[in-house]
């Protein structure tokens, strides 16, 4: 069980200089093992700015990021042991592939955890099983692969040291339907197998209405919203106010109430619609 | 952290020097750089350094961005004046001791050399401060135009061109070297501490996407450039045209007049 604690923490870029601008201002949250939290926001919103501070990637002004109740600031030279906990998938990850083999690239971060020779290689091959790398795709070079594949070797990099936080910096950003599927499934996944808590950053209020458990709203650097996916999409006058949506399905059943038609507006993704639908057919009578 | 670097210290300001001409501000810069050199006592370099205090007050930059410069080569400040301090040895003896002699002339030059180097600095950086990188390298491209009669005309653009490009990119590989530095590091990548042989063995992970990244970037650059129809620099226009003002003929008359005063200040005292 890990616990990660946000209090008052506030980032500002380009301290006295003539582009000084500040990206974060007194975010406070708490959030814990099992979770999925979306963060969602406009563009330069501060999201980006916010997880990097997770694992000490960026030293907030002020505040203070707790893990299980430690600042993980306390002893600065440790941060490399938090970094192992706190597991970091940036955007397009595949720019950081760099082994000449899928398995040595994937080994990187277990290798610098100082594990045995013995559980690097049980560690990179269950992920790799996991994430649907093949026994033939470790050993080719990274560059040789698909960009699906190549995402998911690189979240299989961060993966195989098995933090018990990971955060998702747009995971699924450039990449086809059938692509973003698989990402967001083996996100799931790795939650449910290791319990672990899982921040996704993301543009898709799609992706997050079928991921995502909470939500976390930054606006302009602040904190804007925290709450689950059903109450924050069910106040879509705010979230409109600062550049955000409901998902697309989520629409349709408004406007059909609008139109006077009784349906409950609390449909966020299309497998809940044809669900709640076919129950109109199965039974004549709504499920609520 | 690496951002820190800063490259083309461009700082924003709206100031006559801001919007000179870049081809005269380049031009009076190294005419004032030599000048610096043309004043041989101390009346003319104390007018030179007052023009050049004058010219930061217009310029609108902040006094503390050139002491950081004057600051960052303190050392070499530091080195010649010492240097010539014991080198001269003719005048009042100030101090004598074991085979160092300090003299009232030795004081009296490094003094003056520091100034010179001071007004040096101070002077070069105004045109960094007060022109953008791009604003430079087209006043280069132009200023060298004449070499077209040797039939150098393309090799000039291509040298611009290069630089130009080789400047918009260093703020986007700066970027680029930022992330990838902060992705291998979640990864437990350690940059800060080992041996000379393990930080260097440290840099791969680095320098290996950031290379591959390069080339992706550079084959995307020249394809949108030739998408717009790029063949090199005959017959090409220029969007900001650079066009002299009455500020620009109004500037060079100043210097003139000043560069003058400093030989007349030369001969007098």
């Amino acid at each position: 069980m890990a616990t990660l604690s946000v209090e008052n923490l506030t980032y500002v870029y380009g301290e006295k200089s003539p582009f000084q601008k500040t990206a974060i201002e007194d975010v406070t949250f708490s959030a814990k093992s099992g979770e999925i939290i979306g963060v969602i926001g406009h563009t330069g919103s501060g999201k980006s700015t916010l997880v990097q501070h997770f694992n000490g990637l960026l030293k907030a002004n002020s505040g203070k990021v707790l893990l299980d109740g430690a600042d993980i600031w306390e002893n600065p030279k440790e941060i490399r042991k938090i970094r192992f906990k706190i597991g970091m998938v940036f955007q397009y990850p595949e720019y950081q592939l760099f082994e000449e083999t899928v398995y040595k690239d994937i080994a990187f971060g277990p290798t610098n955890m100082g594990l045995s020779a013995e559980d690097i290689n049980k560690r990179v091959l269950d992920t790799a099983q996991m994430l649907g790398i093949t026994a033939e795709m470790l050993e080719k070079s990274p560059f040789d692969l698909s960009g699906g594949e190549k995402r998911r070797v690189a979240i299989a990099g961060v993966m195989a040291m098995q933090p018990e936080i990971i955060v998702f910096d747009e995971p699924t950003a450039g990449l086809d339907p059938a692509g973003r599927d698989i990402v967001l499934e083996k996100i799931k996944e790795y939650r449910d197998r290791t319990g672990a808590l899982v921040f996704i950053v993301s543009h898709s209020m799609e992706d997050m209405a079928r991921v995502a458990d909470k939500l976390l709203v930054m606006n302009s650097g602040h904190l804007s919203m925290f709450d689950t996916v059903k109450k924050v999409f069910s106040n879509p006058q705010k979230l409109k106010k600062i550049g955000l949506n409901v998902p697309q399905v989520t629409k349709v059943f408004s406007a059909l109430k609008e139109k006077g038609i009784p349906v409950d507006e609390n449909v966020f993704t299309v497998n809940d619609a044809v669900s709640y639908l076919l129950s109109f057919l199965k039974g004549g009578k709504n499920n609520d | 952290m690496i951002k820190d670097i800063t490259f083309g210290q461009y700082f924003p300001a709206k100031s006559i020097i801001h919007r000179l001409d870049p081809r005269i501000k380049l031009v009076l810069s190294l005419m004032f750089i030599i000048f610096i050199f043309v004043a041989q006592n101390a009346v003319s370099l104390a007018f030179i350094g007052t023009l050049t205090l004058l010219f930061v007050l217009i310029s609108r930059v902040p006094v503390s961005l050139f002491l950081k410069n004057i600051k960052a080569i303190l050392f070499v400040i530091i080195l010649t004046s010492v240097l010539n301090a014991l080198y001269v040895t003719t005048g009042n003896v100030l101090l004598e001791f074991w085979i160092i002699k300090i003299t009232a002339d030795g004081v009296k030059r490094a003094l003056f050399m520091s100034a010179r180097i001071i007004i040096l600095i101070i002077s070069s950086s105004l045109l960094t401060y007060t022109t953008t990188p791009t604003e430079l390298t087209d006043a280069i491209e132009r200023l060298l135009k004449p070499l077209r009669f040797i039939g150098l005309g393309e090799a000039v653009h291509v040298m611009a061109m290069m630089i130009t490009i080789a400047l918009r990119f260093i703020p986007t590989l700066i970027e680029e070297t930022d992330k990838i530095m902060s992705a291998q590091k979640a990864r437990g990548a350690d940059l800060e501490s080992g041996t000379l042989f393990e930080r260097i063995k440290a840099l791969i992970p680095i320098l290996v996407p950031l290379l591959i990244s390069s080339v992706r970037r550079a084959y995307d650059l020249a394809e949108a450039m030739e998408c717009r129809c790029y063949n090199g620099g005959s017959g090409r226009q220029r969007m900001k045209q650079l066009k002299l003002a009455g500020r620009d003929y109004l500037s060079l008359a100043v210097l003139v007049v000043c560069m003058s005063a400093i030989i007349a200040f030369n001969i007098i005292f």
